[in-house]
Formats: structure tokens, C-alpha cells, sequence
């Protein structure tokens, strides 16, 4: 263990052989890519040389990834991210059968740091059972256990049926619902029955290995290089949590992201039906007020965390139902705005059961608006959506098409498959309409209001659409940072100057971290999983953004009319290829480019 | 009673009087039991209805209680909760239940120590320091786990005997009478206060002061 605050090593877990074994990893590839989303990637890039793998096969890997922060308690790095080879995505004009995208996802809770405790830096499963299993950490103790019984439980029983089963409340886990162990391709990994990393299939790729759950237990301590300084930094941002008035904290605990739902709305930046609009004038029945007034009981927080931005309560009213953690911003306006539904216990509903069988709510709730929009306009009729009468604002229509979805029913056979899937099976220029892009459906955010940013952020997403990707280098290579640290974005305010994410880092390690080198890492990290996405047959093509940005405009509201323009899109593109050193043609990172970043190994 | 009326507030009440002692139950529930006529004795409060379950009093705990040695100077560990006197126990409807020592007036693990008690102090192997807390005497311990049955059946079980000598660990020190789970929890849910020390003490197993707290808050009949 040459680097302080890392153990060196990845559980690896091979459940078609059963073989259980600890990986060492190389010094340089930590100095270089940290931990989480970043070596997560650099272990896939690995343990995948060739182009066009199935997802879905064993050889696909499936990587479970704290980072240096995790099981220290450094307020809100509790992150896990998981990384595998993605079963959402495809190329415009594809390379190979499974040319598909790096995917990465992460959550919150107590997973992460857990593994810490373990004495692993990382969990990496490949191959398949023959049956439904679970996997049982305990320190130096692995072994992989049946879960036939567990098997079609949604995640809201099972939460507490592994706990029974484990007879010990300590251990921590995750968990796919029946969503996963049916392949629904948009299926989600999920801890304490709610925090999921909901996107880019990481749930599918779990159920396609036989994996129910992993569960995980530690008493394991690490060493960090500069002790004191590391105390003095932990006592340090510590008390800038504690700040009286300190308004930021106060933001996250009355609401969390759900503050945001009234001002995304007013702002126009909102999915409102199927994105056709950006402000939804019902916003109001499902923002934070109507939360805490009617549904929100308590505000949970992660792994030494002190902004508690998850909400549970009960809704009443339509529905009854226990809420683990809703809305929030993404499930609010997925679910809600964006299907033009206003009905908070309808609302909640939808967001328990998409919850409990383990599915990413945003390409679901994504997928459904579609389905109304092409309704709507007559592309398809009642008897395609199997009797189904989905329209806007439909609360029952919609938990149907849900049902169907997670149980791959019917027609939610097909749509499970997601929006790109969907447009090319009923056709008639629906894609025009289908909000995805490489095949990953776009998130909450809405684009022609500050188009400049969004239609970058998501166009260059390297697992496709998403939000948290951010619409400059900058910040694209800031977020890739903290994915791999295990740090939550929504602190990140707080690291800063005296408490940097460097200065952590550097005490942590021993190794002198500037802001400048960690800058350098996250674009390192950002250009590796593009060279994923190039090998496996991802060009300019595939960066762009759904046509209907550039031909609809907005009804109503402060933005009436916005729109985005093709030509300063294109443009925007280019410059932002410029900028990462990137050739404007292709798409390729410059070979230039590779060797600053100390990515010569992936120059072929 | 009327349902719809029992509120939040009737039930802290109740679960102040009938849980009693360590398990204050919201400000009020403090002033239940101050009583300038019975002896007081500072102990950590809990307050359920703010705790966020971020168990950054395991981490604190735990760092203060297993410090390092790092060239010749002793500091704070790094605080793996699992060594932590204090136990966050994360339930699903979501509660979090804080459970520490709740320094017995009756102590039963002390009940329950067999070792005979020494001539001069009068201490079993388990016995009490001047200012309340529990220890165990490792010399004379000899690790029969009497102690932490004891607890888990009449007490909050905070006990664990160690998995290789069986002797009693995780007892609460006080952290030199300034706790640290108290002074870092980020919800100011954690309180070290005075209290009479013949207060009366049941219900204090986790699952049981769960129970009560789900029912109240996510009971859908409500």
C-alpha cells in the first residue's frame, strides 16, 4: 500500500466461476484516475479490450466504486458510483451490434463507505450465476449466497427482508428490484429502499448477472498520509456546516432539490410535457410548500452528511402511500411536470412504485411522456398502448404504463426499451419528438432557456443525455472529480479555498494535489470515458440533441417562444471540441491531446 | 382520545414519561424531568424527532474514543463507526434510532457481572466511575457476556463483547465529560444534560423505540 488513504486493491467477484479474489491496482492508476467514476472507468477500459461486448453478457463488468472520501467522514462524500458498460446506449450510425456507451451512476446513503470499512477500494463483479444470488461482505469474509427466495421482491420488502436474513442491522447494501431481474434496460441499482443510481441501466446489467443484492459490513481502518492536517481539515469544514444562518444548509433541509421545482418552472428551464414547454402552471400543487405541508415528515441525511436533502413522509389522498424519498427535483418533474400531472398523491405514487421495482425514474417518466405525445397526436391509438388511454395528466394511465414496463408486459415489452427504441418502432418522424440522446433519455432540465449550456451538457454526455454532466470543460471535469472522490455535488459550495477538494486530497494521500492537477484529473477522466465511447464507435453524429429543440418553441409563460438555433449549436459544439483539444470532424480526441493527459495507452 | 387530534406533541409526552430517562423526546421532554429535589446527573439526550440519521456521532465517537498514536503524538482516529459507543439503527418505514448508555440508575450489566466484588473498592470487574459512566476492569473481567445480555434484555443492549475475548466494549465514556457525538452532530439532536438519576428506564431497545416512531409518523390510519 504505497499511496496513504486507499488499501490498493478491488474485490473482484467472478459469480460464474464463483471465483472471489483481491486485484491489486496499480499506484498509477490511482494517482491518476482517484477512485469512483474515474477508476471505475479505468478498470472497465481493462477488463474490456475489445470494442462491441454485450452489456448484458458476463463478460461485461460491474463496478461498485467509493472513492478516497468514502468511509472518512468528510460531510457529503458518501457517494458510490457504479460503472459498467452501458445496456441503454447506441451510436447514430453504429459500429458494432453492442457498440455501447460507458455508463456511470451514482448514489448516495451508506454503501460507499461501507466497502471503505471492508478494506476494499472498489467491488468489481463479473460473469453470471447460474441462479439468483446474493453477495455477503464481512471484512476478509465474501461469500456468494442464494436469493431464489428474494427473487420478484420489490425493493421496499426486501429492504427489510435481507436485514431479517442478515440478522445484523449494520450492514449496508444495495439492491435491484424486479425491474432488474427482468431486464428492463432502464433498471437502477438502489440503497435503504430509495437512493438509487438511477441511471444508464446499472440495475439491468445487475439482473443480467443474477445479482439480487450486495451486502456489506466493515471494521476495517484506513491510514491517511498527514494525519493532523487531515483533523484540522475535518474540523475545519465541519464547523463551516455549522455556520449560523447559514442559508445554503437551510436551502437543502426545508426542500432539498424540490426547491428547485418552482423555480426551474418560473425560469423555464422545466420539462413540461414531453419538453415541449418550460414552465408548468401547476407547479405549485407539487413544490416544496405542498411537501412539507401535506406529505414530508422527516428529512434523512447520508453517510456524515448535514444537509439531509431526502425527504419521507406519507401522501393521502388518491393514493395512500408511504414516500421514502419524493419528490425531488428529477422525480418531481419526470413524473410530474413532465406528464402534466399535478396530483402530489398520484405524483408520490408513481415515484414509490417506479422505487420499488427499481427503475430510473427519469427515463421512465421520460418514456411515458413520449408515449402521450405520440398519443396524442394520433401516431399510435389505445389498442397499440394495450387499452391503456394515456393521456397528459393521467395519473392511473400512467401507474398502468408503468406496471407494464417494469413487467415488461405487453407493450411495455417494447417501451421498456426507452424513447430512441420506441420512435423506431412506430416511426412517422416520432423521432423528431424522441428526447434522448445515444439512446439515454434526457433528465429534468429542460434546454432552449439557456441553450448555450443544457444542449452542450447533455450532448456531450459520455453515457448519454445528462444533467449532472455540465455544459463547460470546466465543470464537466469539476463533476468527474467529485464522481471520483465520492463527493456530492450538492456540497460542493462548501469545498472551497481552506477546505478545497486538493487539500483533502493532498492530506489524505500524501501526494500534493493543486486545483490545477485536479482540474487535469477530471478532464482525464472526462477524455478516458470518451475514448471508451470512440472505440466503440461514438462520432460527432452522436453529440447533438433531439430535434424537437430546434423546432419547437415555448407556449407560454416569462419564456414564451424560446428555441434553440441549429447554427449556434453547431457552433457551440465545435468550440467546446476546440477547447478540449478534440478534432472538429471526428469527434477524437487529439493524440496531443491523450499524451498531456497521460492517456498514451489508449492511442491505438 | 380523538385520532386525528393526538398529536405529535401528546405523543412526545407519552413516550417522554413512558420511555423515560435517556429518551428525551423533544426540548419539553427535558423539563419532565428536571427536578431540583432528586439528584441530577449529566447524561446524553436524544432527540428523535431531529436526528437525521447521518451517523456523524459514530464517526465522532469512535474517533475520539480510538485515538492513534502518530509520532509520539495521540490524536483523533479516523473513526470507523463500527468501533463507535454510540449505535445509529437505520429502520425502514425511515426512522433513526440513536442508542447509547444510558448510565442505569440500576445498572443490570453491573447486576449481572458475576465477579465477586474487591475487598477494598467493593467493584465487580464491572462497576461505576465518580461521575456515572460504566467500565470494565480487563484484569478481572472474565468475559462471560452476562453484562451485555443483561443490557439487550432490560436496556437499550448497547454492549459488545468482543469478538475474540468476549469482554464488554462499547460502553460510553463521556469523552472526559464533553461528548464528542454531541458536539459534532450536525442536527443538534444529541444533548448532554443534566437528568435525575433514578429515573425510570424501559423500552429502550432500539426496535421497540422505532416501532413507536413509525407509528406515529407514517401511520396511514392517522
Amino acid at each position: 500500500m504505497a499511496i496513504k488513504g486507499y488499501y490498493g486493491k478491488i474485490l473482484d467477484i467472478n459469480l460464474t466461476t464463483g471465483e472471489i479474489k483481491n486485484t491489486q491496482i496499480p499506484e498509477e492508476d490511482i494517482k491518476r484516475f482517484i477512485g469512483g467514476r474515474g477508476l471505475g472507468t479505468k478498470i472497465l477500459w481493462d477488463k474490456l479490450p475489445n470494442p462491441g461486448v454485450d452489456p448484458l453478457s458476463p463478460e461485461n463488468a460491474l463496478l461498485f466504486m467509493p472513492g478516497p472520501f468514502s468511509g472518512l467522514p468528510i460531510p457529503s462524500s458518501s457517494r458510490t458510483c457504479v460503472v459498467t458498460k452501458s445496456p441503454r446506449t447506441s451510436a447514430v450510425n453504429p459500429t458494432y451490434d453492442h457498440g455501447s456507451t460507458v455508463s456511470y451512476s451514482n448514489m448516495g446513503g451508506f454503501f460507499g463507505p461501507e466497502i471503505r470499512f471492508a478494506g476494499y477500494d472498489g467491488i468489481c463483479v463479473t460473469g453470471k450465476a447460474e441462479k439468483p444470488v446474493y453477495i455477503k461482505i464481512k471484512d476478509d469474509k465474501v461469500e456468494i449466497l442464494d436469493a431464489t427466495k428474494f427473487w420478484g421482491m420489490g425493493t421496499e420488502e426486501f429492504d427489510n427482508a435481507l436485514i431479517d436474513e442478515l440478522g445484523d442491522r449494520k450492514f449496508e447494501s444495495c439492491y435491484i428490484g424486479p425491474a432488474g431481474e427482468n431486464l428492463v434496460p432502464m433498471a437502477c441499482v438502489l440503497n435503504t429502499a430509495a437512493r438509487a443510481a438511477g441511471r444508464g441501466g446499472t440495475g439491468c446489467v445487475m439482473g443480467s448477472k443474477n445479482l439480487k443484492a450486495i451486502a456489506v459490513k466493515g471494521t476495517k481502518s484506513l491510514e491517511v498520509a498527514n494525519h493532523k492536517d487531515y483533523l484540522n481539515l475535518l474540523s475545519q469544514i465541519r464547523k463551516s456546516f455549522k455556520v449560523d444562518n447559514n442559508e445554503a444548509l437551510k436551502w437543502w433541509r426545508y426542500g432539498g432539490t424540490a426547491n428547485a421545482l418552482a423555480s426551474s418552472s418560473r425560469n423555464g428551464t422545466q420539462a413540461v410535457k414531453n419538453y415541449s414547454e418550460g414552465t408548468f402552471a401547476d407547479i405549485e400543487k407539487i413544490g416544496t410548500e405542498a411537501n412539507r405541508e401535506k406529505v414530508w415528515k422527516r428529512d434523512f441525511a447520508c453517510f456524515s452528511c448535514a444537509l439531509a436533502c431526502k425527504k419521507s413522509g406519507i401522501a393521502k389522498g388518491s393514493y395512500s402511500v408511504m414516500v421514502h424519498d419524493g419528490p425531488e427535483y428529477e422525480t418531481g418533474t419526470m413524473l410530474g411536470s413532465n406528464l402534466l400531472i399535478s396530483d402530489l398523491a398520484g405524483l408520490q405514487k408513481l415515484i414509490a412504485v417506479s422505487d420499488d421495482y427499481g427503475i430510473d425514474i427519469i427515463s421512465v417518466g421520460n418514456t411515458i411522456g413520449f408515449l402521450m405525445e405520440a398519443y396524442e397526436k394520433g401516431i399510435i391509438d389505445k389498442a397499440y398502448l394495450d387499452g391503456i388511454d394515456l393521456k397528459w395528466g393521467d395519473v392511473a394511465a400512467s401507474l398502468e404504463m408503468l406496471h407494464k414496463i417494469c413487467k415488461r408486459e405487453g407493450i411495455g415489452d417494447k417501451a421498456c426499451n426507452g424513447v430512441k427504441f420506441m420512435a423506431n418502432e412506430i416511426g412517422q418522424d416520432s423521432h423528431k419528438f424522441a428526447i434522448h440522446i445515444k439512446g439515454h433519455e434526457l433528465a429534468a432540465w429542460n434546454v432552449p432557456v439557456n441553450s448555450g449550456y443544457w444542449s452542450i451538457c447533455y450532448a456531450t454526455s459520455n453515457r448519454g443525455a445528462c444533467h449532472m454532466n455540465g455544459g463547460m470543460p470546466q465543470y464537466q471535469n469539476a463533476a468527474a472529480l467529485r464522481d471520483s472522490l465520492a463527493a456530492c455535488s450538492f456540497a460542493s459550495r462548501w469545498y472551497r479555498n481552506e477546505n478545497s477538494y486538493a487539500k483533502f486530497l493532498t492530506a489524505i494521500t500524501g501526494v500534493e494535489w493543486t486545483d490545477d492537477e485536479i482540474d487535469k484529473a477530471g478532464s482525464r477522466i472526462f477524455t478516458l470515458e470518451k475514448m471508451f465511447n470512440y472505440r466503440e464507435g461514438f462520432r460527432k453524429e452522436d453529440d447533438t440533441i433531439p430535434p424537437k429543440f430546434f423546432e419547437n418553441k415555448f407556449t407560454f409563460g416569462d419564456h414564451k417562444g424560446a428555441i434553440v438555433d441549429k447554427n449556434i449549436f453547431a457552433n457551440d459544439l465545435d468550440n467546446f471540441y476546440k477547447e478540449r483539444g478534440w478534432d472538429i470532424k471526428t469527434s477524437r480526441p487529439k493524440d496531443e491531446t491523450l499524451m498531456d493527459l497521460d492517456l498514451e495507452f489508449t492511442i491505438s | 382520545m380523538n385520532k386525528t387530534k393526538y398529536s405529535r406533541r401528546h405523543f412526545l409526552q407519552d413516550i417522554a414519561l413512558g420511555g423515560g430517562g435517556l429518551i428525551v423526546l423533544g426540548t419539553f421532554g427535558f423539563r419532565i424531568f428536571k427536578d431540583k429535589d432528586r439528584n441530577l446527573i449529566k447524561a446524553i439526550s436524544v432527540d428523535f424527532t431531529k436526528c437525521a440519521g447521518c451517523r456523524t456521532c459514530e464517526t465522532a465517537c469512535s474517533a475520539y474514543n480510538h485515538p492513534v498514536l502518530i509520532n509520539g503524538e495521540k490524536m483523533n482516529g479516523l473513526g470507523n463507526p463500527y468501533y463507535s459507543n454510540i449505535k445509529v439503527y437505520h429502520f425502514n418505514p425511515d426512522v433513526d434510532v440513536p442508542v447509547t448508555c444510558a448510565i442505569c440508575p440500576d445498572p443490570p450489566c453491573i447486576n449481572a457481572c458475576p465477579v465477586a466484588p474487591d475487598m477494598n473498592t467493593g467493584r465487580k470487574a464491572l462497576y461505576r466511575e465518580a461521575n456515572m459512566i460504566i467500565k470494565n476492569d480487563t484484569e478481572r473481567c472474565i468475559g462471560c457476556k452476562q453484562c451485555a445480555k443483561a443490557c439487550e434484555n432490560m436496556r437499550g443492549g448497547v454492549i459488545y463483547p468482543n469478538p475474540e475475548t468476549n469482554r464488554p466494549e462499547r460502553i460510553c465514556t463521556l469523552c472526559d465529560d464533553n461528548p464528542s457525538c454531541v458536539k459534532n452532530c450536525p442536527f443538534g439532536a444529541l444533548d448532554f444534560i443534566e437528568m435525575p438519576i433514578d429515573r425510570q428506564l424501559a423500552n429502550l431497545a432500539p426496535a421497540k423505540i422505532a416501532e413507536r416512531l413509525i407509528e406515529q409518523l407514517y401511520n396511514l390510519n392517522v
